[in-house]
């Protein structure tokens, strides 16, 4: 093996250790749980053995993670290389946390720029950066979309969605 | 049973003009609204009621009937094209919709799907025309062991959909029924993993948003990546479908799954509390274990979809029978038509079969009726759906992700839902990439709260006796099959990894 620490067995250590960790501070929290006089069952019981699950199974792939990087030799399916989410090596990975930023912005914008607003950024920004280039189908379909699911979801679904500085349409919906 | 009064009944339901068309018209808003991820079968009802108001009670039931099964089959669509189940009971039918669209079979995984649903829901309808009484009376003898080891024996299914590692099917597994803890308590309402400050997380996660961000948004995210890398494949849509409805080889493929997951899914949905969701995971569950070819489950394959939707279907009648024989609803939907029934001054309940008996057989034919209106709407828009992947991706992804988000919020107007929705989609994204199955978190989020809330009613119950379960033969017939099914699963898993292992050293030998 060329590698270890490129390969799959070595992305499970990490994975398990950091569920192992997730663990450990659910037991804790779990310790702070309120105990309920007379009840058979413990607000902390059922979360309790949900953690022991999940401690086990951790423990578990740490073990096996740890044997088959000392022994795997490159024929093992743990020896192929993880995906990386090194963003600065990889543009692919940068791409997809912008997109996760982009998704993060939207939540933010969805109550004061309104769905439709938001969702034209959202579309635009992503079609850009994914290599994009046709402005006409960039723009009808980043405006489209949103437009009539809002028109299906306000007018169909009778379910009120923020608009933002475009809530005038609602008014105009109400009328037709 | 009168035979007569029921063939009398179907003839009438079946030439009415009025009847006919109002389900027609409720299967037809049910695809449309099932197809949007976040909206369910039962906010279709809901939203539909009011419009029913005016009508008779058969035209009525069967608009909404038509919205149930329309809605039932709808979710599966975007299930299939864009891994976004529109509603939860299309959960499963992702594993192997989706993988089938990836291999440029869309048409024929929609037109599986649809058929496979029409059959279920007929065989739900045969069901509860025939047998309903006698299921009602069982179903009513669950009570909270029961229950909760019917949670048990659907939680038995996460090895067998746990992909290539056990352990790390189990640890999604444990993690997701961690989360489901998250929020007030359900018995006591004592906070846990939050204060009562945090009031958007008392409920905890809510189930559609996370759902939503675990396959749709983490799709996208997974999309855009590989359109960057360049590894991104665009569909064309060069699929010939010649026919609407599968053929007859895969039909003679598929017919023993289409038949358990309709019994399965009309079983459960006969136990008020437990529906499709449930269902579609036992079934699948079901399906792969009893296979000789486990491994190919989750590759896309057309038994894959037809376990798990003739399932959903199947609980269409299955949810019918406490309805009409006990006046309980089987689930939330069910629970809408019974309030439909008393507007119109019909109390459903055991008296039915007495008082009612022409209603009762009317509402056995509208559901047949608004199964084959479901079938018709699909016929009709199979060939329209499979197009959606011929959409260029650097557009689908953008528009999917705006749809799916909108679905997140839509469903309690909370924009901390579409923040749920959106982490959840990083961490779908990150489970992926390091080969954590999800499929595991998504039954144990279905299955967990069902499973806490009924251990602890039975315990409190039995006074912290957990062994006066083995007093239940419905409860340790549960356990003994879920038992079974995780042994299988095990055998089964090795089989594969057996096989696959196998096949490399082939592939070696080759070179």
């Amino acid at each position: 093996m060329k590698d270890k620490k490129k390969s799959l067995a070595f992305a499970n250590l990490i994975g398990a250790v950091l569920f192992l960790a997730l663990g450990v501070w659910a037991w804790f929290k779990a310790d702070g749980f309120q105990k309920v006089k007379g009840s058979y069952v413990q607000p902390s019981s059922f979360p309790r053995i949900m953690i022991w699950g999940l401690l086990i199974f951790s423990v578990m792939l740490i073990i096996q993670s740890l044997w088959k990087l000392r022994t795997m030799d490159e024929d093992d399916p743990l020896a192929v290389p993880a995906e990386s989410i090194n963003f600065i090596k990889d543009k692919s990975v940068a791409a997809a946390l912008l997109v996760i930023a982009l998704c993060a912005v939207f939540v933010f914008l969805f109550k004061p720029a309104g769905y439709v607003l938001s969702s034209f950024l959202l579309c635009m920004v992503i079609m850009y950066m994914i290599g994009k280039r046709n402005w006409v189908q960039m723009v009808l379909v980043s405006l489209l979309v949103p437009l009539v699911m809002w028109a299906v979801f306000y007018k169909l679904l009778t379910v009120n969605i923020p608009m933002g500085p475009l809530d005038f349409l609602c008014t105009l919906m109400d009328k037709i | 049973m009168d035979f007569s009064l029921l063939l009398h009944s179907y003839a009438a339901v079946f030439t009415n003009f009025q009847v006919i068309f109002m389900t027609l018209l409720g299967a037809f808003g049910g695809v449309l609204l099932g197809a949007i991820p976040g909206m369910t079968a039962t906010m279709g009802v809901a939203l539909l009621i009011p419009f029913s108001f005016g009508m008779d009670l058969i035209p009525s039931i069967g608009l909404l009937l038509g919205i149930y099964c329309g809605g039932m089959y709808g979710g599966s669509i975007s299930a299939i094209l864009i891994h976004a189940p529109g509603t939860p009971s299309a959960a499963a039918t992702l594993l192997d919709g989706y993988p089938m669209t990836q291999k440029g079979e869309a048409g024929r995984a929609l037109s599986i799907a649809m058929f496979s649903s029409f059959c279920g829901g007929v065989i739900g309808a045969l069901v509860m025309t025939f047998l309903s009484p006698l299921i009602a009376d069982m179903a009513m003898n669950f009570g909270p062991g029961e229950m909760f080891m019917l949670a048990v024996f659907g939680l038995s299914v996460i090895i067998a959909i746990s992909g290539k590692s056990i352990i790390k099917g189990m640890i999604s597994a444990f993690f997701g029924m961690l989360m489901c803890t998250v929020g007030l308590d359900p018995t006591n309402g004592i906070p846990r993993f939050i204060t009562y400050s945090d009031t958007s997380l008392l409920e905890g996660f809510q189930f559609i948003p996370t759902l939503i961000g675990l396959f749709a948004i983490s799709e996208v995210i997974a999309g855009v990546e590989r359109i960057i890398k360049g590894s991104e494949k665009q569909e064309h849509s060069n699929e010939k479908i010649t026919n609407v409805l599968p053929d007859f080889a895969t039909i003679k493929k598929i017919w023993p799954n289409i038949l358990s997951g309709g019994l399965i899914g009309t079983f459960i949905g006969a136990i008020p509390g437990a529906g499709g969701d449930i269902a579609v995971f036992v079934s699948y569950g079901a399906s792969k274990s009893a296979s000789k070819h486990p491994e190919l489950y989750g590759t896309g394959i057309p038994q894959g979809v037809a376990a798990t939707e003739s399932a959903n279907n199947g609980c269409s009648g299955g949810a019918m029978i406490p309805l009409l024989s006990l006046g309980v609803p089987g689930d939330a939907v069910t629970a809408i038509l019974l309030g439909a029934f008393i507007m119109k001054g019909i109390q459903p309940g055991p008296m039915m079969y007495i008082s009612e008996l022409p209603t009762v057989y009317n509402v056995f034919a509208a559901l047949m009726l608004a199964n084959l209106c479901m079938l018709i709407v699909g016929c009709a828009g199979v060939r329209f759906f499979a197009k959606i992947v011929s959409v260029e991706k650097k557009m689908l992804y953008p528009i999917i992700l705006v749809v799916s988000l909108l679905g997140a919020f839509s469903i309690n107007k909370n924009v901390f839902d579409v923040g749920v929705c959106v982490a959840f989609g990083v961490m779908g994204w990150l489970m992926n990439k390091y080969e954590f199955p999800l499929s595991p978190i998504l039954l144990t989020l279905i299955l967990g709260p069902m499973c806490e809330k009924n251990f602890v009613r039975f315990m409190n119950i039995q006074k912290g006796n957990f062994f006066a379960i083995t007093t239940s033969p419905i409860a340790m017939g549960f356990f003994l099959v879920a038992v079974a099914v995780i042994l299988f699963s095990i055998y089964n898993q090795k089989k594969i990894n057996k096989r696959e292992a196998a096949a490399k050293a082939a592939a070696r030998a080759q070179k």
